[in-house]
């Protein structure tokens, strides 16, 4: 597979922050790769210089996806964090104007928006006005407008966000069917468990620096199968103070541990088998979550300390 | 450029269809055809009645006040005389007091001028002193509870002063015929004579004229400017902004939204040259009633230098509310930035009375020629004057250029500004921002 876009060792500072700090990471052909980090990590302002509403002050960003004829900007499509539609305007008309400005004849979509409405269950709020909406209607609606041009790459700022279940669900479907389609798809996302289920390649961005990036294998690989998941009946609290468990995540009754080293997980085993009823015990690589508090916790929990 | 359109017809078709362009299109003309016709129903009709008591100490006095046709009537106090050269009419309650004191026979009805309300009420006590007709020196003395009544006072004295005049002429021999005769004041037709040797009535009219068209110029310029400012401000806080720019550059951005709402404004004011035409004979008959020929001043001229200014105030003024529009995060915000630029944005409209009655003074040239300024007072002048062509000439060049440059920091400001969501930058960041984007 071939890369669609390259960005070399960008960078951007808005007076004495440093929002992107010398970025580099490349986005390969008809895969999903998420783009992950805390909030303010420099993950929307990476996506700007992308899609070219912020020039880098230093550093490149490269298009390989080949040319139709077509600009660059064109062939992107665009969903930003917040919501981005003319409150006043009429949801057919709006989207219309969402597909002239990426070059799009008005008379070449108009059946394209009538079967995007459909699939998004929204043919009925055609003549509504994007401000009768809710949020999630306007997020789909914003969605279609980020789709409608037919974009080679499609870069999406936290779309999950004001959906519920059943629509991140649909999302996450079309998002499996456009890259089975050879979409190429760029997932911004600060929700862990999203990006494991969608997301191919992993780039994780931590105060403008990319500190951890690969396939979600190679990720998971790279911290070994030194993490214990538990599913238990009874009060696990107990977890968290073994000495074996150098940090515990447990949420009602299922817990992540990870191990410290040398330790075995047997111990865990038996000491857990005395207090309460095991359903579940795994040896695993750690999920995406752990890993991503692994990566950056520490090192903000360390800053903090510093601060402090 | 196709992507330009698309932003112009979205600018276009949305404001065509608010409200707002509804209400402006039919109110702007009623309100500007009531600046024409309520002042000429004013003095048609007047402004009601004042009740005047005149308290005549040299008792001879009472024809100045009433029509010959009345002077058989027995009553010496009279109501309801009215004059319908008067801007109001006045009914007078005439007092003789030849034989009393002026000030014991005043002193009941100044105590009716104090009056709220009632049959009794009097609204000025007009007091001729005993030797009006003998002493040069005389004072005629006016009360009113209004400080601001000279009207009135100025229709009483000249009143007087004529039945004075016509007196000491009598003493000299000449009879009240003659002196008619004699004291007569000559009418004055103002003519504006132009280079061609073409003869134009002037006068009162063109001046109220020249008032209306320059508000239609400039009003849909503020209004929409002020549209283009919170649609820019509105595109920010929705966050359409990012979408727009990460399609289209900037420029071009702005240049559909500028190019579209100077589309709605020409559709406006073709709306209005349309009604006012319709308009035109009956405007036209009403004023020539008045003995004033309105049409005569909307020359074709005056329609062609009504577009070409009106374009090029509009985009002057809109630059500036664009600028507004990408530095500021609120309406709020914007409007107290933009209310010092705006009032020095509309000098010349409040200098405008100077400018319609000195068309060629140094100042109306020093403005019509300036920047920013340029396009209002050179449309004046082009109304009731004729300017020499290159006045004109050179002050539709210098406000090409000023559109220019303002169109060029419009542009870079707009860049940076229309993307920043933080606090409003000082003049030394937008200073930056120009050398920099």
């Amino acid at each position: 597979m071939t890369d669609i876009l390259a960005v070399r060792d960008v960078r951007k500072t808005f007076g004495v922050v440093r929002a992107v700090d010398g970025v580099s990471f490349t986005v390969r052909r008809g895969t999903i790769t998420g783009l992950l980090g805390r909030n303010g990590a420099g993950k929307t302002t990476t996506i700007r210089m992308i899609t070219g509403i912020f020039m880098p002050d230093s550093g490149s960003i490269e298009w390989h996806g080949g040319t139709d004829g077509r600009p660059f900007g064109d062939r992107i499509g665009y969903l930003p964090e917040e919501r981005g539609l003319y409150k006043q305007m009429r949801v057919g008309e709006l989207l219309l104007f969402l597909a002239e400005i990426k070059g799009c004849r008005p008379a070449d979509v108009r059946g394209k928006v009538d079967g995007w409405l459909e699939r998004f269950e929204l043919t009925d709020k055609r003549n509504a006005k994007v401000e009768e909406l809710s949020k999630g209607n306007q997020q789909k609606v914003q969605l279609i407008g980020t789709l409608l041009h037919d974009p080679d790459l499609i870069i999406l700022d936290e779309p999950q966000s004001g959906l519920d279940p059943v629509n991140a669900v649909l999302v996450r479907n079309l998002l499996q069917d456009l890259r089975h389609e050879g979409k190429t798809i760029l997932l911004s996302t600060h929700m862990m468990a999203e990006a494991e289920k969608m997301a191919d390649e992993l780039m994780l961005i931590h105060r403008g620096k990319v500190v951890l990036e690969g396939t979600l294998d190679e990720v998971r690989a790279s911290f070994g199968k030194n993490t214990l998941h538990l599913e238990f009946d009874g009060d696990g609290a107990f977890l968290e103070t073994l000495p074996q468990v150098r940090r515990a995540s447990i949420v009602n009754n299922a817990a992540e541990l990870s191990l410290a080293e040398g330790a075995d997980p047997q111990d865990i085993l038996r000491e857990a088998m005395n207090r309460v009823r095991i359903r579940r015990f795994e040896l695993a690589a750690p999920s995406l979550e752990q890993i991503f508090i692994e990566k950056v916790g520490e090192e903000t929990l360390l800053h903090e300390e510093v601060a402090r | 450029m196709k992507k330009m359109l698309a932003v112009l017809k979205r600018e276009y078709l949305q404001t065509v269809r608010r409200k707002m362009f509804m209400i402006m299109t039919l109110l702007m003309p009623l309100l500007m055809a009531g600046a024409i016709f309520i002042p000429t129903l004013m003095i048609e009709r007047g402004m009601g009645l004042k009740r005047i008591a005149v308290i005549d100490g040299s008792g001879q006095l009472r024809d100045a006040f009433f029509e010959p046709e009345t002077k058989n009537e027995e009553a010496d106090i009279e109501l309801g005389a009215k004059r319908r050269d008067l801007p109001q009419q006045i009914a007078t309650e005439y007092v003789p007091a030849a034989n009393a004191k002026l000030d014991d026979t005043a002193k009941p009805y100044l105590e009716r001028l104090k009056l709220d309300k009632g049959a009794n009420k009097v609204d000025g006590v007009f007091l001729i002193p005993t030797d009006a007709l003998t002493s040069p020196k005389a004072q005629l003395r006016y009360f009113s509870r209004s400080a601001t009544d000279f009207v009135t006072q100025g229709r009483l004295s000249s009143r007087v002063n004529r039945a004075v005049q016509q007196y000491r002429l009598a003493k000299r021999g000449i009879t009240a015929n003659e002196a008619d005769e004699l004291l007569k004041d000559l009418d004055v037709e103002s003519v504006q004579l132009s280079k061609t040797g073409e003869q134009k009535k002037g006068g009162a009219a063109n001046f109220l004229v020249g008032f209306v068209l320059t508000a239609l110029l400039i009003i849909p310029s503020f209004v929409y400017g002020l549209e283009i400012m919170r649609g820019i401000i509105q595109e920010k806080n929705d966050r359409v902004v990012e979408v727009l720019v990460s399609s289209m550059s900037p420029s071009e951005l702005l240049v559909g939204k500028i190019l579209g709402v100077a589309a709605v404004g020409l559709t406006q004011i073709t709306v209005w040259f349309v009604m006012s035409t319709a308009l035109g004979t009956y405007a036209g008959a009403m004023a020539a009633f008045g003995g004033m020929n309105v049409m005569q001043l909307l020359r074709p001229s005056t329609f062609i230098y009504f577009f070409i200014f009106f374009l090029l105030a509009y985009l002057t003024y809109v630059c500036v509310y664009a600028i507004g529009g990408a530095v500021c995060n609120s309406d709020r915000e914007a409007q107290q930035l933009i209310a010092p630029i705006t009032m020095l944005m509309m000098l010349p409209w409040f200098l405008m009375a100077g400018i319609l009655t000195n068309p060629d003074s140094g100042l109306s040239v020093a403005f019509s020629l300036s920047p920013v300024f340029g396009p209002l007072t050179m449309y004046v002048r082009t109304l009731v004057a004729e300017p020499p062509m290159w006045h004109i000439a050179v002050s539709i060049a210098v406000s090409i250029l000023t559109i220019a440059a303002f169109f060029w920091v419009t542009a870079k400001i707009f860049r940076v500004g229309i993307l920043s969501y933080g606090k409003r930058p000082t003049i030394p960041e937008l200073w930056r921002w120009l050398k920099v984007a």
